[in-house]
């Protein structure tokens, strides 16, 4: 993170999000990373990797937007860790698992 | 031998499909229903599609009867679309791909129903006819790109009906064109609204707003101060979804039959979700006719977005050896249909 940016923009956010896995955690830190934030939303987005955490820190001139950014945010990661869950090898083939996974992920971002 | 596997979001579907080597092993789609009167707004068709993607996922395996091994490449939408719908068909299929370490390709959408048509018709080099809710564009094939002739230079045709339908209050079930299609079949009575060619282009924004001024008169009453005691219209919501069928494809008529004229084509191919619309093929067909051509037009399971089409138009890439870094695996809701480089086609 630039040290200028914090200067200029005060809030912060870091979110640390632990993996079963480092694999998985590169998997999601891979697929998340691609997306650039909108340029209008004035938020920058950093990812890392910490062996098996997702670090993810933000940083924005309003709380408004770093809000919006973390929301998009995590509706993605969850769609990401749902489908790790789901497709990875560990688990893969498992019928059950769908359903609970189906539900985590609808009452988990109606917030 | 390419088997792949297709995911489509860009509206309000949700669909994936697996195909090997042209034939069709899987092709499951859920859709995002809205009430009567209302449109399907970005944020909630993603919801919609973030809690219906991993079932579909599933589904088309089981249908297919592979393992995730058995794939070649993970294709999906990259554009044109809405962006957050995209997006959740591109976070699952990148996720899958570094899952099961396969490649991925991105595919536009409109490249998607142009091969998919072209597979399942079989036509070779036809005048390519696209229209659906966020489409209209009429494209034909020239030096490895699909070129457009003619477009809408404001709302697509399915948007129009979409909107009109919501006007009157149509169902949405299964969809509010076919709703119309149905209503369509009662009219009685032509009414004439605005017919909008503009060389090879069209234009449907001043159609809705003149047919809307029919439907509901006295709602816009403060816009022409109207009489108060105007007399009760003597058409029916029949006639009028009757009329804008009738005006609007005839327009969409007319722009192909000029495009097989330049080209010196006689097939015309029919794709996207209102190319599923029975009176628009008879419309078209009759005009091939008279020039001696050939229709082809497909059934909504292949019409109307799917993952299949993705599945398939990626495979073709595939085949011809595009590759695509993940880093570029992002979506875009403007991607134009003649930004692609057909580079599996030889003629």
């Amino acid at each position: 993170m630039p040290q200028q940016a914090n200067v200029s923009k005060p809030n912060e956010s870091t979110i640390k999000v632990p993996f079963d896995t480092p694999e998985h955690a590169k998997i999601a830190y891979r697929v998340l990373s691609v997306d650039q934030e909108p340029r209008r939303n004035f938020v920058q987005k950093t990812l890392s990797l910490e062996d098996d955490v997702l670090v993810v820190h933000f940083s924005a001139d309003q709380v408004k937007n770093l809000r919006t950014a973390i929301t998009s945010f995590f509706e993605c990661l969850l769609l990401c860790q749902d489908t790790i869950k789901l497709f990875g090898p560990e688990q893969s083939e498992t019928e059950t698992q769908l359903k609970n996974n189906a539900g985590t992920q609808s009452s988990a971002h109606t917030a | 031998m390419v088997c792949a596997l297709g995911i489509e979001g860009s509206a309000n579907k949700i669909g994936v499909g697996i195909i090997n080597d042209g034939k069709v092993l899987a092709n499951v789609r859920r859709t995002y229903i809205t009430p009567p009167g209302e449109g399907f707004l970005p944020k909630e068709t993603a919801k919609h599609h973030r809690e219906a993607i991993l079932a579909l996922v599933q589904a088309s395996l089981k249908e297919a009867q592979l393992k995730p091994s058995d794939l070649d490449v993970i294709c999906y939408t990259k554009g044109p679309g809405m962006a957050p719908p995209l997006l959740v068909g591109a976070i699952v299929a990148r996720t899958l791909s570094l899952l099961w370490k396969k490649p991925l390709l991105g595919v536009n959408h409109c490249i998607g129903h142009i091969e998919m048509g072209r597979l399942i018709t079989g036509a070779q080099n036809p005048i390519v006819l696209y229209v659906s809710g966020g489409n209209t564009q009429v494209i034909a094939y020239s030096n490895k790109r699909y070129r457009i002739f003619g477009e809408t230079i404001d709302i697509a045709v399915g948007n129009c009906l979409d909107r009109f339908a919501r006007i009157i209050k149509l169902s949405n079930d299964p969809s509010p064109g076919y709703n119309i299609e149905q209503l369509a079949k009662q009219g009685q009575h032509y009414i004439k609204l605005p017919y909008v060619v503009k060389g090879m282009d069209v234009s449907f924004s001043g159609i809705l707003s003149h047919i809307e001024e029919l439907a509901e008169p006295g709602k816009r009453r403060n816009k022409r101060k109207k009489q108060q005691d105007e007399p009760e219209p003597d058409y029916s919501q029949a006639d009028l979804c009757y009329s804008l069928q009738e005006t609007i494809f005839a327009m969409l008529v007319e722009i192909t039959e000029r495009a097989m004229a330049h080209c010196e084509s006689n097939e015309v191919l029919i794709v996207g979700g209102v190319g599923c619309n029975e009176r628009l093929q008879e419309m078209m067909r009759i005009m091939c006719e008279e020039r001696n051509g050939k229709l082809f037009a497909i059934d909504e399971r292949y019409c109307i977005d799917n993952g299949l089409m993705i599945a398939h138009a990626g495979a073709e890439m595939f085949s011809a050896g595009t590759q695509m870094p993940l880093e570029d695996a992002f979506v875009t809701q403007r991607y134009r249909t003649d930004e692609v480089l057909v580079n599996w086609r030889q003629d």
